[in-house]
């Protein structure tokens, strides 16, 4: 029949276009997981399972993973509130919101690792903006590349700047989209707002948030620019994640096949992780009754 | 109590963004004296302002030139969103107006595939997508590096527009169809301007990633098609000084912070979700 | 192809899912010039046959001609059928105007031609000053007569109606609806179907009614004479609104008794039937307030509403929930004891079955 035509014609040239650039890149991580390429040894001769094994006993890899739990769960948290928040004040409410709404985008349009840049110039212990404003107010230098904890506030603090507009551009135009009709019957019931906010817009916009929290927990999980321009995973390795690490191994000590392995092993996870993920949010954003 | 909780939070939040952009821009302005011993944040108070670091980045002191890079992060952004929002629109449209199925796989399964493909690291992606371009002879060419921002940008626009389509009534399209149009004439004839919002917005997107990408432009391009980001990583390499840095960083912005204007503009026009009711 | 015995004829018809049947083994010559009401509930099949004849639905077996056309053959958009929805479906980023030239447009009219014809139209369903607006910008019922409008300057072999009227109020419901039959009577060349839950509408409406039920077509008329003669309590209860009330009875010794409470001599059309038990039907309008006499029963009000001009009130009685119409606005409160009589001459006899056994006529 002609309309299978037309079905087709709409999804496939994308589907297949997307097939061709990713199938061979794919195939050939799978293939090169189970080679020996590396740094003096290129070519796709047979090592078996033997980067599997040695991936398994990896402590570095395990605890990159772990720290991404850190990262990705943290920031993609806090960006949700912060940019909720914003959201919310900049959907209704007071006069100059559509300048706010501008500059509270623009982070998003910069480029993360030029911005990653221009942080590590705010962090520099001697030179930089954060210790030269913490000593007019007096209070001492703060190591922030030496230690653990300033490192990480670091870099969160670049993540939840650079993607939270993301957050709040996402849920503004969910916001923008709601029907009015039922905040007008809670506005009539006497609802406060805090209440209607809880009863009625958080649960209209549930379906919206749970597409942006999986988008940013999938972007938020590859965060590289920043690790690479702060901290390089410094101090030691305290803020390496798996991203970085495999940048590490398979690029910088072209390590290729053992890169490739921990890639794979990454994507499983991923794909387990959303798939869970993804079943959580359905049975929670069921909807109920308001 | 209400409004100084909220007042509070828009000074706050507000000063949060502008702190790296400001200094960034003051730091581009500054001589090596401003710089190298201590912090200083006031021009014409703490230093008297050159256009030193501005001179090294456009050409003129012959340090570096970054519109080449500018032109080439234009072309790439540009081809690629273009060719992510035709064949990523028109995927999208399919998944939310037919059934596909393929044994136990379903249009959910579809869009999960499409958004799977952001999930790994380009680290791990660098190295086959390098030997595909090199046995393409694609390696340091524009075509090359469109295709693979492409497969990136193309899964962006799908999972947008796919919502997106699904709020425009079906009976819209069929109607066009009764009336004489085939089924792409009728995507085209009347869907298509109906998503007008729909499209800027994953349009927007498509760029902003397209943009920003470093990764794949350091490892799959070379001198011929050096772009943005990494002209001023390399940049970043050398030992460029400060004032430069800041400069380049404020260059490679400016031509996106353009784009909020925009975008704020069809938020306020009720141009994004919801436009038809 | 246009003459006037382009027939729509449906031969066994039948559309199912994996789960349900839609529609089954439907057959039917329909002929240009007349009005087809489909009379059915919400999920009795009517928009999935009209669905099916315009295309967006495969039929899973049976064969659709137009003419000497295999009409299930031809995808939709070469049909060249015109289509009206329930809701209010226009093209909303096109002016009036450019709605309703648009189909004529797709069929190769010339420009100048489309303009002209558009116009006359939006003249005829009374838009002419609107031309310039959106559909968004004009109310319900105007958007409607846009739609309307589309779908009639094609000239199409086939005009299906879905409920266009459904979701307008009470008051335009009236006023479209005698447009329409001045509207559809110049279309002697189309098939023109029009789908509704209103028996009013398909009394006033119709050349002939279909009742579908189940997704079949249980039977089919002129429109009075299926209301009469309902072949059926299914057809009964649908081409009453309210639904027409149904009661077990005997007939025994020249009575009719209904649960040995209401009881009264059987009426001169019930005469000829047999001894038995049966079902009995009574329309709400024929329901008699009031009374004393044996075919009466005392009972309580359930609940009471004003719908248009008319005040309908369900009763429980012993026998079971009776269904009145009462002219004018009425108040009752619920629980409030009222007394029912029923007009024995005005009663519609049914098998156990279902069928119908006897109809009180005019």
């Amino acid at each position: 029949m002609t309309s299978k035509f037309y079905k087709r014609l709409f999804l496939l040239p994308g589907l297949l276009l997307l097939i061709a650039i990713i199938i061979f890149p794919l195939l050939f991580t799978i293939r090169v997981s189970m080679a020996n390429w590396n740094v003096s040894h290129s070519g796709l001769d047979w090592a078996g399972g033997a980067n599997w094994a040695r991936m398994f006993h990896d402590v570095n890899f395990w605890s990159s993973l772990f720290r991404l739990f850190y990262f990705s769960f943290i920031t993609t948290t806090l960006q949700y509130i912060l940019g909720f928040t914003a959201a919310m004040y900049a959907w209704k409410g007071f006069a100059s919101r559509r300048f706010f709404r501008v500059l509270w985008l623009v982070p998003l349009m910069t480029t993360p690792s030029v911005m990653a840049i221009v942080w590590r110039s705010i962090f520099r212990e001697d030179i930089g903006a954060a210790n030269g404003l913490l000593s007019k107010i007096g209070i001492d230098p703060i190591a922030w590349s030496t230690q653990i904890f300033p490192a990480t506030v670091t870099i969160t603090i670049a993540e939840v700047w650079q993607w939270t507009p993301f957050m709040f551009l996402i849920l503004l135009a969910g916001l923008l989209s709601l029907p009015k009709e039922q905040f007008l019957s809670a506005e009539i019931d006497g609802a406060t707002p805090w209440r209607t906010f809880w009863s009625i817009t958080f649960p209209l916009m549930a379906p919206i948030s749970i597409g942006a929290i999986i988008i940013r927990l999938i972007e938020a999980s590859k965060i590289f620019d920043s690790i690479f321009n702060l901290t390089s995973a410094g101090p030691g390795n305290s803020t390496e994640t798996p991203a970085y690490y495999l940048y590490t191994r398979g690029l910088r000590e072209f390590q290729i096949s053992y890169g490739a392995t921990m890639g794979l092993m990454y994507l499983i996870l991923a794909i387990l992780t959303l798939t869970i993920l993804g079943q959580i949010f359905a049975r929670v954003s069921k909807p109920r009754g308001i | 109590m209400k409004k100084i909780l909220k007042y509070s939070f828009i000074f706050i939040w507000s000063t949060f963004v502008l702190v790296p952009l400001s200094w960034a821009l003051v730091t581009s302005f500054k001589p090596p004296a401003a710089v190298n011993n201590g912090a200083t944040f006031i021009p014409w108070l703490q230093f008297q302002p050159t256009l030193d670091g501005w001179k090294d980045i456009t050409g003129i002191s012959g340090y570096a030139n970054l519109f080449p890079p500018l032109i080439n992060s234009a072309t790439v952004t540009f081809f690629s969103t273009l060719i992510s929002l035709t064949f990523g629109c028109m995927a999208a449209y399919g998944l939310s107006r037919f059934s596909y199925g393929w044994k136990n796989y379903k249009n959910p399964d579809i869009i999960f595939f499409f958004i799977s493909q952001r999930i790994m690291p380009p680290a791990v992606l660098a190295v086959p997508f390098f030997i595909l371009l090199k046995t393409l002879h694609l390696l340091d060419t524009k075509l090359g590096l469109v295709l693979v921002l492409t497969s990136g940008l193309m899964p962006i626009v799908v999972w947008l527009l796919v919502d997106f389509f699904n709020q425009l009534p079906k009976e819209i399209d069929e109607m066009a169809m009764l009336e004489g149009c085939n089924p792409f004439e009728a995507f085209v004839r009347t869907i298509l301007p109906l998503a007008r919002p729909g499209l800027t917005v994953a349009g927007m997107f498509a760029i902003i990633f397209g943009w920003n990408d470093l990764f794949f432009a350091l490892v799959l391009t070379f001198t011929n098609v050096q772009t943005l980001p990494v002209a001023v990583v390399a940049l970043n390499g050398t030992v460029t000084p400060f004032w430069t840095l800041s400069a380049s960083a404020i260059f490679s912005i400016l031509p996106l912070v353009g784009l909020a204007f925009v975008v704020e503009r069809f938020l306020s026009k009720g141009g994004f979700a919801g436009a038809v009711r | 192809m246009k003459g006037s015995t382009v027939n729509l004829d449906l031969r066994s018809v039948s559309v199912d899912t994996e789960t349900e049947v839609i529609l089954k083994d439907i057959s039917f010559k329909f002929e240009p010039g007349k009005i087809y009401v489909l009379i059915g509930r919400t999920t009795s099949g009517k928009t999935s046959l009209m669905r099916t004849i315009a295309g967006l639905i495969e039929p899973t077996d049976g064969e659709i001609h137009l003419g000497e056309e295999r009409l299930d053959e031809v995808p939709i958009w070469d049909r060249g059928i015109a289509m009206v929805y329930q809701q209010f479906i226009n093209y909303p980023h096109r002016t009036v105007l450019n709605n309703v030239e648009f189909p004529l447009l797709r069929a190769g009219v010339s420009k100048a031609d489309a303009k002209a014809q558009a116009l006359a139209m939006l003249e005829k369903v009374g838009l002419s000053e609107f031309k310039d607006r959106k559909p968004s910008q004009l109310s319900g019922g105007q958007q409607q007569r846009v739609a309307i409008a589309r779908a009639l300057v094609r000239n199409t072999r086939v005009i299906l109606l879905d409920e266009p009227l459904m979701n307008l109020d009470y008051k335009l419901r009236e006023q479209l609806r005698e447009e329409f039959r001045t509207l559809f009577k110049g279309t002697a060349d189309s098939v023109t179907i029009y789908a509704t839950t209103e028996p009013s509408e398909a009394l006033f409406l119709g050349d002939e009614l279909l009742v579908m039920h189940e997704g079949r077509v249980i039977q089919h008329g002129k429109p009075d004479f299926v209301f009469e003669n309902p072949s059926s309590i299914d057809v009964a209860q649908i081409v009453n609104d309210p639904p027409m009330t149904i009661l077990d009875a005997e007939i025994k010794d020249g009575k009719v008794n209904i649960g040995n409470l209401i009881t009264f001599p059987t009426p001169a059309h019930l005469k000829s039937e047999k001894d038995g038990k049966y079902k009995i039907g009574t329309r709400a309008s024929e329901v008699i307030l009031g009374g004393s006499e044996s075919n009466s029963e005392e009972g309580t009000v359930s609940l009471s509403e004003v719908s248009g001009s008319e005040t309908l009130l369900y009763v429980k009685l012993n026998v079971g929930e009776v269904v009145l119409q009462l002219e004018g606005i009425h108040d009752y409160q619920i629980g409030q004891a009222v007394t029912i009589s029923l007009a024995p001459n005005r009663i519609f006899l049914f098998n156990m079955d279902g069928t119908l056994c006897a109809a009180p006529g005019n």
